[in-house]
């Protein structure tokens, strides 16, 4: 069992839709920082949403969050893990997506916006699951330029972009990048051990 | 707003997602567009989903199908959510096989003519002009001018067909096969269709680490400005949906992308 953290709540409250939140955490609280973000954004926001997966595959993550006691049906994954394992792609839930790899940026990027047309809402987020699991496959200045074109497509449709990152996993060059692009900053990157 | 002194021709707006935009507002009315591309690029697609937005506003649409049967055409777009049978019940969409038409204008051989080729670009005028067709397909001319042997025959038909298809205020697609979409590449086949045509639209895929990304690029579109830059394209139930392709991506990996 973990603890939320509230704080991620409370920062929630300062932002807007148009607004891009970059959140920092390390390899071992990243679930706790990922589950605390999106709690607010499904329950206290009640938005809808797209989770791109590109650290574990989506049916993993949805598990994840349901022993939690997180209610997933109104987000819908992209998942960029399981069309490169053979069958990966045979999950039991209807709101899952897949792109072949984390290389195809520019399909990750007509997908999301595909589903926000058919997502009859007007408070949308886009939830990105990780800077450093794409930059495993593709190129620094790729990868800067893609969050620059991802970040402001989303600003100016008005939907919040949650870009979660482990900072010392994540090439310098997208990390400055990311300050720049960004409007907020939650950042749980330090982890304190009591 | 427009430069003073600037004039802006009507346009034929696509409908079809972020073209209209790179387009700087559509096709220009009565214009002939070669849509060049590689098999699987989504040629069709995209010539289906121009004639629905169209009938989706009223307008009346043909699309002669000369690749495959009308048949499995309409079979294979009824997956998109953008097509509604009905257009074609209500005769907003009309599909005629090229190969009917031969049969009907007793052109069932293997080589055309000069008196062929006449016969039928008739045929085809006269379908537009009775039905009040303002946007129309021809998928493939490839197809179609394999049966014309002369560059100069084939040079005439299009010129002579984008002509009589302009005065009667039809916006044509062409649709062209191609082997490659590469720098280097023609954009058609015989390598007169990109001269005669008064737009060329270029669609293919780049090879990125052993995946195939699909792209659109406007080449040339007389009578308005346009952005020339690779856009990504996915085929998604909506239709096309288009997006700027990443300037770091936009180069296949058999040439050298980081310049080392």
């Amino acid at each position: 069992m973990f603890e939320l953290d509230q704080g991620i709540a409370d920062q929630l409250t300062e932002v807007s839709l148009n607004s891009s939140v970059q959140v920092r955490c390390g390899n071992s609280n990243s679930f706790m920082v990922t589950a605390s973000t999106l709690i607010p954004l499904l329950q206290m926001f009640e938005m809808k949403g797209v989770y791109i997966s590109a650290s574990r595959g989506a049916a993993e993550v949805i598990q994840a969050f349901e022993s939690v006691g997180i209610d997933v049906s109104q987000i819908q994954f992209i998942d960029l893990v399981s069309s490169g394992i053979l069958g990966g792609t045979n999950v039991p839930y209807n709101n899952v997506h897949f792109v072949d790899s984390p290389i195809m940026l520019e399909s990750i990027l007509l997908r999301t916006l595909y589903i926000l047309q058919t997502n009859q809402s007007e408070r949308n987020f886009v939830f990105v699951d990780s800077v450093n699991a794409l930059a495993i496959y593709n190129d620094d200045r790729m990868l800067a330029e893609y969050l620059h074109t991802f970040i402001n497509t989303f600003r100016q449709q008005d939907v919040l972009s949650v870009i979660l990152n482990v900072p010392d996993q994540t090439p310098p060059l997208v990390l400055s990048n990311l300050d720049l692009y960004c409007t907020d900053l939650v950042d749980r990157g330090q982890v304190v051990i009591h | 707003m427009q430069p003073v002194g600037m004039y802006s021709r009507d346009r034929c707006v696509t409908g079809v997602h972020g073209l209209d935009e790179i387009l700087r507002g559509g096709i220009p009315y009565g214009s002939t567009v070669l849509a060049a591309g590689t098999c699987g690029s989504g040629k069709t697609t995209l010539g289906m989903e121009f004639l629905v937005r169209g009938a989706n506003a009223g307008e009346a649409c043909a699309h002669f199908t000369a690749t495959e049967p009308s048949v499995k055409l309409l079979e294979n777009i009824r997956q998109f959510g953008f097509f509604d049978m009905k257009m074609v019940d209500t005769g907003l969409i009309n599909v005629f096989d090229m190969d009917v038409l031969y049969s009907w204008l007793g052109l069932e051989k293997s080589t055309f003519d000069l008196d062929d080729v006449h016969s039928l670009i008739k045929s085809i005028v006269d379908i537009v002009n009775t039905i009040g067709v303002t946007r129309l397909v021809i998928d493939s001319v490839t197809t179609l001018c394999y049966k014309i042997k002369s560059e100069q025959l084939i040079r005439d038909f299009l010129f002579t067909l984008g002509k009589k298809l302009a005065t009667l205020g039809c916006t044509t697609i062409l649709i062209a096969e191609i082997t490659s979409a590469t720098e280097n590449a023609h954009w058609s086949s015989f390598g007169v269709e990109e001269a005669i045509c008064d737009g060329i639209i270029v669609l293919g895929d780049i090879e990125r680490m052993g995946h195939l990304l699909r792209f659109l690029q406007v080449v040339k579109m007389r009578g308005t400005s346009h952005s020339r830059a690779k856009h990504a394209i996915e085929l998604t139930p909506l239709g096309v949906m288009l997006t700027p392709m990443l300037k770091w991506g936009a180069i296949s990996d058999n040439i050298n992308r980081w310049g080392s």
